[in-house]
């Protein structure tokens, strides 16, 4: 694109539009995770199923083959992102809710596990808390957020361990840690920038 | 009422990167020359510009041995680029 000195009122508008349809148009997903784990769950969903009407073998272990499937995953998203030159805002999202998904299918997984008799709907809870925390902190870069998401997933496992009403506890630090602090670092931003804008 | 548009962004290559930049939340400098279909040298220049009026951060690091230049736009950026909008659409609304 030549530089030119003089530019057009009109040529300013039609640069705009021809750059932000660019950007627009360039969005690609080549499809293979979603391949990898649709493939995955449906053979493991099927063979359990299968295997309460015939004798098939290792049927108590086809369910840690989703866990060796993160190892091709973590490959394959370190591909993509190479060849990927640019990160739109959906893409950090789209990234969060992943992670954040993946993270909390692992923690439900140890929380059902037989380890844990009666899994306790606090556990849940702060698993859940985890999901969107995190996801909002890592869409907009917000770091406060991050660790707070992270910290539910810390008191989760922690209310494993812990008996019932302690979880209330629990909760009371995840509260704070995930949306309190967050939030009084996100009033004050808002009504500094309100101030200086006014 | 009238004001005068940003010297900064009035320019054919600076309203580019910018307009490439207000869609996404980063890229690489590869990607704005691919779109921008500018030279290297004077990409640099524009961008460097951009860069110096806090429109733009510009990140350098080393992907497989190679030097990566990331660019995004700064809220600063964003807060200009949306007032350089609104003075166009003023500007045109009077030549109408």
């Amino acid at each position: 694109m030549p530089q030119k000195q003089e530019l057009s009122e009109q040529e300013s508008l039609r640069i705009i539009s021809e750059m932000i349809l660019k950007a627009r148009n360039e969005f690609y997903e080549t499809g293979v995770s979603a391949l990898l784990w649709g493939s995955i769950i449906t053979f493991c969903s099927i063979y359990s199923f299968a295997s309460f009407y015939y004798p098939l073998p290792l049927h108590n272990y086809v369910w840690f083959l989703p866990l060796f499937a993160i190892i091709p995953q973590i490959i394959i998203s370190i591909n993509e992102s190479k060849n990927r030159k640019f990160k739109t805002h959906v893409d950090a999202a789209m990234g969060g809710i992943w992670i954040s998904f993946g993270i909390a299918i692992l923690l439900v997984s140890l929380l059902y596990s037989s380890k844990f008799n009666i899994p306790s709907i606090g556990t849940l809870f702060l698993i859940l808390y985890g999901i969107p925390t995190f996801t909002t902190g890592f869409a907009r870069s917000f770091m406060p957020m991050i660790i707070g998401g992270i910290a539910c997933w810390i008191l989760a496992i922690i209310s494993m361990y812990v008996s019932f009403p302690a979880t209330f506890l629990l909760t009371a630090i995840a509260a704070i840690v995930a949306w309190l602090i967050p939030g009084f670092i996100l009033r004050r931003t808002y009504l500094t920038f309100k101030n200086k804008h006014v | 009422m009238f004001k005068e548009l940003d010297p900064i962004l009035h320019s054919q290559l600076r309203l580019a990167i910018m307009s490439l930049l207000i869609g996404v939340k980063e890229a690489e400098f590869t990607f704005i020359k691919e779109k921008t279909k500018a030279t290297a040298g004077n990409l640099s220049v524009q961008v460097q510009k951009l860069k110096d009026s806090g429109y733009i951060e510009v990140t350098k690091q080393f992907k497989d041995n190679y030097p990566l230049t990331t660019c995004k736009i700064t809220n600063k950026g964003i807060e200009a680029f949306e007032a350089y909008v609104k003075n166009l659409q003023t500007y045109l609304q009077i030549q109408k």
